[in-house]
């Protein structure tokens, strides 16, 4: 079979999938930002699904990227077997750079699929690793964007050879992007939940860590929260007066749900307590493990909708919801909603 | 104006590469150079063979749907693989990833067949005379 890489058809899907990687490295850095603030990131907390929507925009433009990326890599595939291999040191280095592209794009690409589904079939540690390629990638891609910047003015070919034509091409691509999409975006799209047979959430409310992994086991009446320099028992959080907001669980993961949560104010704790407000560090009965603290942000826990949650959907709230109380914040990231709260802190 | 995009484009790259120095190792060179290799010498030559395939023994009204069914049917699959092979996988949670997914991914490779079906029988309708 004889057939010539197709510029005018190649860039317009570069231009697509330069789309959806400039959407999931933005979500994905504010991701980062939002678990390892640098000094000068802020992040406001409303709208309350903001980071269910950032996120839910990174993992889905993710999606559509992959089959993007292999029409793509179909347009040009061709040049892969140009002779002789390498013309001069120009073409060399832009042969290399192109490698380095599309490593770091398949990298990104298959890592956060396999990620999304807790699916982990390698030893290096994947936020560290999916962040630092991420720059790789789009740093990749800006070149490569420079080199082939002339092509954009290439005419349309007057013939593709194959079956479809040039436009059924672009079509059957956006098609499979859309597919791609409706199959799993339902994992953060309420009314999409059956279409998407391969989204990754079943239940209304999913549980991201048990209580058994976390090894964590219900507490007894002597149990108490330490808020500063005061402790609280259950039946004294309970007697406090109680607010409920209708709040997303947003994950890194992807999916998403609301729930009806009522509980304790944070910043009522702190004022109950007399600690002055700033950046609260909150603490799980989990021993071990990534996630058994967060530090919300003095905006988030000066915010009434930031509450220290003891039921869920008007029940008290099971064990591996993070009995007997735990965090819930408007627009932050599921891993620092900490459960099994022990301790609240103000550490600045 | 290229220049200035490339050398953004270098800087990042370059600070990629000093975020991905400390977390370096040969597991994640693999990762790094697996895609390229399994797309070159693995993806791309069966999606060629099967369009060749199609080109040869699949009927003209029909090629095109069939064409396209197939494509969508692969990225089914591809996204389907880490939902079934999971040796890999963490500990199981209550609610996520529990879909019987074997029946989702038939029932999604139904539905663009039947797609492909109904497109295909359609457009012979509306052109009654575009087969003779």
């Amino acid at each position: 079979m004889k057939r010539t890489s197709s510029p005018h058809t190649a860039t317009r899907l570069g231009l697509w999938l330069g789309v959806a990687f400039g959407l999931c490295f933005v979500t994905g850095l504010l991701s980062h930002y939002l678990q390892h603030p640098p000094g000068w990131f802020a992040w406001p907390t409303r709208p309350v699904w903001l980071y269910r929507f950032t996120q839910g925009v990174h993992v889905t433009s993710g999606v559509a990227a992959i089959p993007l990326l292999l029409a793509k890599l179909w347009t040009v595939y061709p040049k892969l077997f140009e002779r002789p291999v390498v013309k001069s040191l120009p073409h060399a280095l832009e042969r290399g750079s192109v490698l380095v592209l599309v490593g770091a794009s398949f990298f990104e690409l298959v890592t956060g699929l396999f990620n999304a589904t807790q699916n982990y079939p390698w030893q290096f540690f994947f936020p560290s690793a999916h962040h630092a390629v991420a720059w790789i990638a789009v740093g990749a891609l800006l070149v490569h964007v420079a080199v082939k910047l002339p092509l954009m003015r290439t005419p349309a070919e007057e013939v593709r050879r194959g079956t479809l034509s040039r436009r059924g091409f672009l079509l059957t691509t956006g098609g499979a992007a859309a597919v791609a999409v409706l199959a799993t975006a339902g994992g953060t799209v309420p009314w999409l939940r059956t279409v998407s047979v391969l989204g990754t959430r079943s239940a209304a409310l999913p549980v991201n860590r048990t209580a058994a992994a976390a090894q964590v086991s219900t507490v007894d009446d002597g149990w108490r929260l330490t808020v500063g320099g005061r402790r609280f028992s259950l039946r004294e959080l309970e007697a406090l007066p109680q607010t409920t907001a209708e709040l997303p669980i947003a994950c890194v993961e992807g999916w998403s749900a609301s729930a009806r949560w009522t509980g304790v104010p944070v910043r009522d704790l702190l004022a109950l307590a007399g600690v002055e407000d700033g950046d609260v560090r909150v603490e799980s009965l989990e021993r071990d493990g990534l996630y058994r603290a967060s530090t919300l942000p003095a905006a988030h826990a000066r915010d009434p909708l930031t509450l220290l949650a003891l039921r869920v959907n008007g029940e008290t709230l099971p064990l591996d919801h993070g009995y007997p109380c735990r965090l819930i914040a408007p627009s932050r990231p599921g891993v620092t909603q900490t459960k099994w709260v022990t301790r609240l802190e103000v550490i600045r | 104006m290229r220049w200035a995009i490339g050398a953004v484009g270098v800087v990042m790259g370059l600070w990629g590469a000093v975020l991905v120095l400390p977390v370096v190792s040969v597991d994640l060179l693999l990762w790094f150079v697996a895609g390229p290799i399994v797309h070159d010498v693995l993806l791309a030559p069966l999606f060629a063979g099967l369009g060749l395939l199609i080109a040869r023994w699949v009927p003209q009204p029909w090629r095109a749907a069939v064409q396209v069914g197939g494509t969508f049917t692969g990225v089914l699959v591809l996204l389907a693989v880490p939902l079934l092979w999971r040796p890999f996988a963490g500990g199981p949670n209550p609610g996520l990833v529990d879909r019987d997914y074997w029946t989702g991914l038939l029932v999604a490779v139904g539905v663009v067949w039947l797609g492909v079906l109904v497109t295909t029988l359609a457009g012979r309708r509306k052109r009654p005379h575009a087969d003779r």
